[in-house]
């Protein structure tokens, strides 16, 4: 059985009711950690619950923003602002509801972005790489769409009369947009030269003209030209697109009284609705890193521009909103250029939340889903969360500077690293003429030499193996783990997988090209299927609680927008 | 027998010979590494261009003289061709996010000395060239470039 200190019975009245706050204080009180809980325990104690009609809804997914992404957000966040980073509230972290979310689609662990979409967009789980149709289509069998259809949300404000916007950093075309207003048997049908023969279901980007056509999006603003213009015509900015149809998108969605917008100072013009749809296509594939960007929108600019236009509808708007470069930079494995697209999405979340008012504005803000990204310890208060782990320091707070944290093999290590990718230490090596056959053959070894006796010898049977130097050969050649791979040209070369860590310098670590270490090679690093937040503000938010299902959150925009008293 | 066996018999026969020493990752290197005080004093590609592609004023001040320039090689676009593409961070690709490959703004076309080792995207290289900047199309593979390292030597960092 416990026993109740004094201490004990101290702060249980203490956390059991403010009027004995005063008389019973531990000597812990003045702590600044014990006043500032103290202060988010009345501030949650004094929330209401918001069951208003939501007027605006406003879906804002970063891609590949998990738990853990976000969390490196938030140091690197906090760091750049001159603090620890720890203690760092991103945006969306002050939202007042929270809830964890199951990202899976129908057949994978692991999702891609077109099911996790669907699910949020259109309310059910489907299958990976497939957009808003039911888990009965066959990633790429068109014929079976039109029968498996979903209606997205952004139809369904529409016909309620709002006004509607999608804006991503990625191409309008790619797969969490697309979410938003397509229905496609494969998310790569961005535009015509990818749809099988007989397809007759419209490729992503005709679909987004038409629904502008339609009057179901007002706004539509991204990356993605190249899918909207012929082969034979160069964009702006000289580059080609891509359609084989030979059909010009951007000029029939002018035809049909949409504004083209392209770069910054187009841009800045973009102005109200009342001049007619927007359609901002401000690259030929994706929008720029925020690091590398210059001369097109930032997404908070992108944010702020829409709610402008959008915020004259008499009956609300719903504006679906990505950062869709988190995810290509963590597939790219390079943290640096993640964390400035991280940030760049929560001045996003920050300027939706200024422009609008949270009596009749349900914001959500989420990923939708996570990658292979990892957290090595033990780091000091403060160490660079892009660098090189710093040890603590026991009799202070901010991190050892001279003395980083060694692995077993004698070298420091970044905070952050990938579980697989193209930073992998293992690489693929050629071996050397040395241990190479066929490497001696070309440069004509010698008569007499081991590689011509073993060409010359190629049918003969091998010595049998014996003793010492033979069996430790094989046992060495066996841990070699070669794999031989022939080019177009017929030469072969053999290869291994092999890996060590070189050393590594904080400059080094903490360069913007940097790619984090990995362990497992791969070209391109993987989204995984650990859960993500749900961030929320507005009407009905507080549905969002525990651990939801993805499509969750579709019902909770619909009920906010549309079952509300 | 198949080719494969007969190398790995000759590999077993020629490592018994050679002893363990071989198996050194250091002498698994094609090429003696580049010093790393040497690495870290070359340009960087990024160095090259300005956010907006424009040359920078060191790669005007680079033009015409021989540079050493850190980065990666890019997959060759075709086996024993004698240029490759140096990016400043590994080309990876995505399954997801592309359809077709990608190639980033900022890339030098290298044309070497003398047919080189062909080396994973992911492992560090310096490249010592001529520096020329403008843009030109490869006669043999159409590839358009801007900016160029030719008589160019490769070398691992």
């Amino acid at each position: 059985m416990l026993q109740r200190t004094p201490l004990a019975v101290a702060v249980a009245t203490l956390l059991l009711g403010s009027v004995a706050l005063a008389q019973e204080l531990p000597p812990q009180a003045d702590n600044a950690w014990f006043t500032e809980a103290q202060a988010t325990l009345q501030e949650r104690l004094a929330r209401q619950l918001n069951t208003s009609r939501a007027k605006n809804v406003i879906l804002m997914i970063s891609d590949g923003n998990g738990v853990g992404t976000n969390y490196a957000t938030r140091l690197w966040h906090g760091q750049q602002n001159g603090n620890y980073g720890d203690e760092n509230v991103l945006p969306q972290e002050s939202m007042p509801h929270l809830a964890l979310v199951k990202t899976y689609n129908v057949n994978a662990q692991t999702p891609d972005s077109s099911g996790t979409g669907t699910a949020m967009l259109s309310g059910v789980k489907t299958k990976a790489g497939v957009v808003n149709v039911n888990e009965n289509v066959s990633r790429g069998d068109c014929s079976t769409v039109m029968d498996n259809a979903l209606t997205p949300i952004t139809r369904m404000m529409s016909d309620a009369g709002k006004a509607t916007g999608i804006i991503s950093t990625a191409r309008i075309t790619h797969a969490t947009p697309a979410s938003g207003f397509a229905q496609s048997a494969d998310r790569n049908f961005e535009d015509d030269s990818g749809l099988p023969e007989g397809c007759e279901v419209p490729d992503i980007a005709t679909q987004l003209v038409t629904a502008m056509s339609e009057g179901w999006v007002d706004i539509a603003m991204g990356g993605g030209r190249r899918h909207f213009l012929p082969a034979e015509v160069t964009d702006e900015e000289g580059q080609a697109g891509r359609r084989t149809d030979g059909v010009n998108l951007i000029e029939q969605a002018q035809a049909a009284g949409a504004r083209y917008v392209f770069d910054d100072a187009s841009f800045a013009d973009v102005g109200s609705l009342d001049d007619g749809p927007i359609l901002g296509l401000f690259e030929s594939s994706h929008m720029q890193y925020e690091y590398d960007r210059t001369g097109e929108p930032s997404l908070a600019e992108m944010v702020e521009a829409s709610i402008g236009a959008l915020q004259g509808a008499e009956q609300g708007f719903f504006l679906e909103v990505e950062a869709g470069r988190v995810d290509h930079a963590n597939h790219a494995g390079n943290l640096h250029r993640v964390l400035e697209d991280g940030v760049a999405f929560a001045e996003a979340v920050a300027v939706a939340r200024e422009l609008t008012d949270e009596s009749d504005t349900l914001i959500i803000v989420t990923a939708d889903h996570e990658h292979a990204i990892a957290f090595n310890g033990y780091c000091g208060r403060g160490t660079p969360i892009t660098g090189l782990c710093h040890a603590i320091d026991g009799e202070g707070v901010e991190y050892l500077a001279d003395t980083l944290e060694l692995a077993d093999d004698g070298r420091p290590y970044s905070v952050v690293g990938y579980l697989n990718g193209p930073g992998s230490v293992i690489r693929k090596e050629a071996m050397p003429p040395a241990l190479s056959m066929e490497a001696d053959h070309e440069q004509g070894g010698g008569e007499g030499t081991g590689t011509d006796m073993a060409m010359n010898d190629a049918d003969a049977e091998p010595a049998p193996i014996g003793t010492g130097g033979d069996v430790v050969a094989q046992q060495l050649l066996d841990r070699l783990d070669i794999t031989t791979e022939t080019d177009e040209a017929g030469n072969s070369t053999d290869y291994r997988w092999i890996g060590s860590r070189g050393p590594l310098t904080q400059e080094e670590a903490t360069d913007p090209d940097y790619l984090q270490q990995a362990t497992i090679p791969k070209s391109s690093e993987t989204h995984s299927g650990e859960d993500v937040a749900v961030y929320a503000s507005g009407p009905f938010a507080h549905l969002f609680d525990g651990t939801v299902e993805q499509n969750f959150i579709f019902h909770v925009m619909h009920h906010a927008a549309f079952g509300a008293e | 027998m198949s080719r494969t066996s007969t190398r790995r018999r000759w590999l077993r026969d020629h490592l018994a010979m050679a002893g363990a020493i071989a198996l050194s990752p250091v002498l698994l290197s094609r090429s003696a590494p580049v010093p790393a005080e040497q690495a870290t004093a070359a340009v960087r590609l990024r160095e090259l261009y300005e956010k907006d592609g424009s040359f920078s004023a060191l790669a005007q001040s680079l033009a015409g003289k021989r540079v050493p320039v850190r980065g990666f090689m890019a997959p060759p676009l075709k086996a024993d061709a004698a240029f490759f593409v140096l990016t400043k961070r590994p080309m990876s690709t995505c399954p997801f996010c592309e359809s077709a490959a990608e190639w980033p703004r900022d890339i030098l076309v290298v044309r070497t000395k003398r047919r080189f080792d062909v080396l994973a995207f992911n492992i560090g290289i310096v490249v010592d060239g001529v520096l020329e900047l403008g843009t030109e199309t490869d006669p043999g593979t159409g590839f358009v470039s801007r900016v160029r390292l030719t008589d160019a030597i490769v070398e691992r960092v």
